[in-house]
C-alpha cells in the first residue's frame, strides 16, 4: 500500500514537474514572440548579435556538415536504388529517394547535428551564465538578456536549421539525379517532374513549418533548461544532461507529428 | 550586505556578484551599455568604452576577456562598466574580495583621481578594514 501510494506520488510529481517545464517554456516563447513583434528589437544591435549566431550555428560547419551529407545521401540513395532494383520497382527509386531523403531524414539529421554541436553550447553557457551571475550583472546594467543573449540564438536556431537542411536537401537532390541517371541528361524531364509532383504546396509549407519547429526545439529548450540551472556550479553537467534529453524527445515528437500528418 | 544588493536603480555598483559576461572582451563588456541602453552604433560604442579604458589608464587590456585578466584588471573593467552607466551614484561593494593582488584603497583613488565622473563615489567595507582607508 505505502509503495503504491509513494508510486502514485512519484509519477504526480513527475507530471507537474513537466507540466512546470512546458509552461516555462511556453511564457518564455510568448515573451520571446512579443520582443519580436516589438520595433524597438530590430536595432542593429540585436541585428549584429544575430548574424553572429547564424555565422556560428550554420556557416562555420557548412563544409563538414556538406561532407556529411554528402556521405549520408549517397549511402541511403545507393541502398535504396538497389532495393528498387531487387524487387524491380527501379521506376519508384527517385520519389522514394525524394520521400526519404530529402523530407524526412536529412532534416531530422540536420537538427541532431545542430542540437549537438550548438544546444548542447548554447545549454551550457546559458547555465553557467545563470551560475555566475552574468545574467544578474547584465539585468544591473539594463542589457535585456532576452534581446542580447536568448531572442537571437532563437532566429539563428531556426534560419540555421531552415537553412542548412534546404541545402542538404539540394545536395541530395543533385546526388539522387547522378546517382539514377549518371551524367546524362535524358532523366532530367522525369525527375524534375517527380521533384515537382511531391513538393506541392502543402509539402513545402509542411517542410519549413516542420524545420523551424526543429529549430526551436534545438535552442529554446536548452536555453530554458539552462535558465532553470540552480545557482551550483556542479548542476551545469545536470542542466545540460536535461537540456538534450528534451531537445531530442522534442525532436522526434516532432518528427512522429508530421509523418503522422502527412501519411495516416 | 543585503542593504548593499537592496540599492536603487540609480545605483551603479561594482562588486564581486556582477561579474563581466565571460565570453565577451572588456571592451565589448563595456560598449554594451552604450549599444543598449543609449542605442549608438556598434562603432561609436566602441568608441567610447576604449576612450572610458583610455581614461582610466588601461587601455591595453581591451582586448582582453574576463578569465585572462587579473583581478585589478577586472576590477577597472567592471569600474568602467559602471562609470559609463552615467548614474549618479557610483557604489564599489567589498572592494577587498575583488583587489587581492594590489594595496587597494590607493589603487582605487588612483583611478578615481583618473575618471571623469560627476556624481559621487561610495565604498561598501568592512569594519575591520577601515585602518587600510587611513593614510
Amino acid at each position: 500500500m505505502n509503495f503504491l501510494a509513494t508510486s502514485i506520488e512519484s509519477l504526480g510529481a513527475k507530471v507537474v514537474g513537466w507540466f512546470t517545464v512546458g509552461y516555462g517554456m511556453f511564457t518564455f516563447l510568448a515573451k520571446a514572440g512579443l520582443l519580436l513583434l516589438d520595433r524597438t528589437t530590430w536595432n542593429r544591435a540585436t541585428f549584429d548579435v544575430v548574424v553572429k549566431q547564424v555565422y556560428f550555428t550554420a556557416v562555420q560547419i557548412l563544409h563538414v556538415f556538406l561532407g556529411y551529407t554528402l556521405v549520408i545521401s549517397w549511402l541511403i540513395i545507393t541502398i535504396i536504388l538497389s532495393t528498387a532494383r531487387d524487387f524491380g520497382l527501379t521506376e519508384f527509386a527517385s520519389e522514394m529517394t525524394i520521400r526519404v531523403l530529402v523530407l524526412e531524414l536529412l532534416p531530422f539529421l540536420t537538427a541532431l547535428f545542430i542540437a549537438l554541436r550548438s544546444g548542447s553550447a548554447i545549454n551550457t553557457e546559458v547555465a553557467l551564465m545563470q551560475v555566475n551571475n552574468e545574467l544578474d550583472a547584465l539585468a544591473h546594467c539594463k542589457v535585456p538578456p532576452m534581446q542580447f543573449e536568448f531572442l537571437p540564438r532563437l532566429i539563428g536556431g531556426v534560419v540555421s536549421v531552415v537553412t542548412l537542411a534546404g541545402l542538404a536537401g539540394l545536395l541530395a537532390l543533385l546526388m539522387g539525379y547522378l546517382t539514377i541517371y549518371g551524367m546524362s541528361t535524358a532523366g532530367f524531364g522525369p525527375y524534375t517532374q517527380t521533384i515537382a509532383k511531391i513538393f506541392d504546396f502543402k509539402i513545402m509549407v509542411g517542410l519549413i513549418v516542420k524545420c523551424a519547429l526543429f529549430g526551436l526545439a534545438v535552442t529554446l529548450i536548452p536555453v530554458t533548461a539552462g535558465l532553470e540551472t540552480p545557482k551550483k556550479l556542479f548542476m551545469v553537467p545536470v542542466s545540460v544532461l536535461r537540456g538534450m534529453m528534451r531537445v531530442f524527445f522534442a525532436i522526434v515528437a516532432i518528427e512522429v507529428v508530421s509523418l503522422a500528418l502527412k501519411y495516416i | 550586505m543585503a542593504a548593499v544588493a537592496d540599492l536603487p536603480d540609480d545605483v551603479a555598483r561594482v562588486a564581486l556578484d556582477l561579474p563581466l559576461r565571460a565570453n565577451l572582451s572588456a571592451l565589448d563588456n563595456i560598449a554594451l551599455i552604450p549599444l543598449y541602453q543609449r542605442h549608438y552604433g556598434a562603432v561609436e560604442s566602441t568608441q567610447q568604452a576604449q576612450a572610458m579604458l583610455d581614461q582610466l589608464g588601461h587601455a591595453d587590456i581591451a582586448l582582453l576577456r574576463d578569465p585572462d585578466m587579473t583581478p585589478a584588471q577586472r576590477f577597472v573593467t567592471k569600474l568602467a562598466r559602471a562609470i559609463i552607466l552615467k548614474r549618479p551614484r557610483l557604489v564599489i561593494d567589498r572592494p577587498g574580495a575583488m583587489l587581492y593582488d594590489v594595496p587597494y584603497p590607493a589603487f582605487i583613488r588612483q583611478l578615481a583621481a583618473q575618471a571623469e565622473m560627476t556624481g559621487t563615489w561610495e565604498i561598501f567595507d568592512f569594519s575591520w578594514n577601515q585602518a587600510l582607508y587611513q593614510e
